[in-house]
């Protein structure tokens, strides 16, 4: 079992998380929205596991490369 | 309604039945005439930036207001309009002070508890920069557009909707670009092009087009450029250098990649200020030979071209109908939403400059 941490790719807001703690997720699923510069982008899973932490909540500010997510791989 | 659904990146879109919601209160229902095909619509199509699919691509867009929700007061049915994704709240630090297009505010579009603007079957289709102009109708924020004059044709307003509000913009606004100053422009897309034309409008001495396809080079003339260089032939930046004797006061680099970003860079001369348009891929860094630093060079972003919308696209349409903006030429193919696909496999060969839909 490997954890692997989720890291946002930009800048953003927090719009909606689409997973809940204990989900099982699929490589690519998305985990969350996030709105930058008005733009929705999606945080995917870098492998499938299962959600173990969720590190922000909506409406939070996150920056490049800051983990959001744990995955139990 | 019809539209040009993206339901996976690299795969074409498909022209689906969507359905489209009521306007809320601030919200405004256009029915796009013309739409551009633009070159960052093909980024998110090729996933080099992500979005949340599926989605309708699509953000230059010229058209005539169809509805508007309870509390709008600024456009009426009929209007003629123009679309911007640079939708401003209006009310924070960076529209407070003039700088609109760095708004971030999420209001202008509807919140993650709202009914979606646009869905299928019930299902979200996620509106795409606030706008999703490749279809029948859009449902947009009362801040996302502009009216124009009604003498402006709706093909010609559609480009200043992005591109030339984006070129001309870093050109006037971002840059500040003086007259008599020598000026280089990489990449002579749709942005590009603009952006030449820009610089010949504020009085720029010396404006060098580089881009590696002689048709659009001579596309770049006709904008305004003083001289043109084939990158594909000879070294741009020791040409510009050469031609400028000792480096441009501005250039701007219209392509979003890497090695052109740092080329930008290098063609500059003492003090002179690179401008950044393009949309270079998420993750990837530039390099700068610190030195250069030394004699004051700059190198900066440009996003939509530091526009204030409102009030600068009106002045474009003026441009263009006094014959300074030279939009005619940059259209090279008018198309049906149908032919979606074949416009961005043409985008992705750099040979066109502007396609435009057009609604029947």
């Amino acid at each position: 079992m490997a954890e692997i941490e989720v890291p946002s790719e930009v800048t953003g807001t927090v719009w909606k998380i689409e997973v809940a703690v204990g989900d099982t997720v699929k490589a690519e699923d998305t985990i969350m929205i996030l709105e930058s510069m008005k733009m929705e982008i999606p945080v995917e899973a870098p492998a499938a596991g299962k959600i173990t932490k969720i590190l922000v909540s909506e409406k939070d500010g996150v920056e490049e490369d800051q983990v959001v997510a744990i995955i139990e791989s | 309604m019809k539209a040009a659904v993206l339901r996976e990146q690299n795969k074409p879109m498909e022209i689906e039945d969507v359905e489209i919601s009521k306007p809320g209160p601030r919200e405004v229902l256009v029915r796009p005439v013309a739409m551009g095909v633009c070159h960052s619509d093909l980024h998110f199509l090729n996933g080099s930036y992500p979005y949340m699919l599926p989605t309708i691509l699509g953000h230059e867009s010229a058209g005539i207001v169809e509805a508007v929700g309870r509390d709008v007061t600024y456009v009426k049915k009929g209007d003629h309009v123009i679309t911007c994704l640079s939708a401003f709240c209006g009310h924070c630090d960076k529209c407070l002070t003039g700088h609109m297009s760095l708004c971030s505010s999420p209001e202008v579009s509807r919140k993650a508890e709202e009914e979606p603007r646009i869905s299928q079957g019930g299902q979200p289709v996620h509106q795409f920069l606030n706008l999703s102009s490749f279809a029948e109708l859009m449902l947009i924020h009362e801040h996302a557009l502009v009216k124009i004059r009604e003498d402006m044709p709706m093909d010609r307003a559609a480009l200043i909707g992005c591109s030339t509000t984006t070129g001309v913009g870093a050109v006037f606004h971002t840059a500040g670009v003086e007259p008599g100053t020598k000026v280089a422009v990489i990449g002579c897309g749709g942005v590009g092009l603009a952006a030449i034309n820009g610089a010949a409008i504020a009085g720029a001495g010396q404006i060098i087009a580089v881009d590696m396809v002689d048709s659009k080079l001579e596309l770049a003339k006709i904008m305004g450029a003083t001289h043109t260089i084939n990158a594909g032939k000879v070294d741009a930046v020791g040409e510009v250098i050469e031609l400028t004797q000792g480096g441009c006061d501005y250039t701007f680099e219209a392509i979003g990649l890497k090695a052109t970003a740092e080329q930008a860079f290098k063609m500059l001369g003492r003090g002179g200020v690179a401008t950044v348009i393009g949309m270079i891929p998420i993750g990837t860094n530039i390099e700068l030979h610190g030195v250069e630093l030394l004699a004051e060079k700059k190198i900066q972003g440009s996003n939509m071209g530091s526009n204030r919308f409102r009030v600068d696209m009106p002045r474009f349409v003026d441009f263009y109908l006094n014959g300074k903006l030279h939009l005619d030429e940059v259209i090279s193919k008018r198309i049906k939403l149908s032919d979606i696909n074949d416009a961005m496999e043409a985008l992705k060969t750099g040979q066109d400059a502007r396609h435009v839909i057009m609604m029947d």
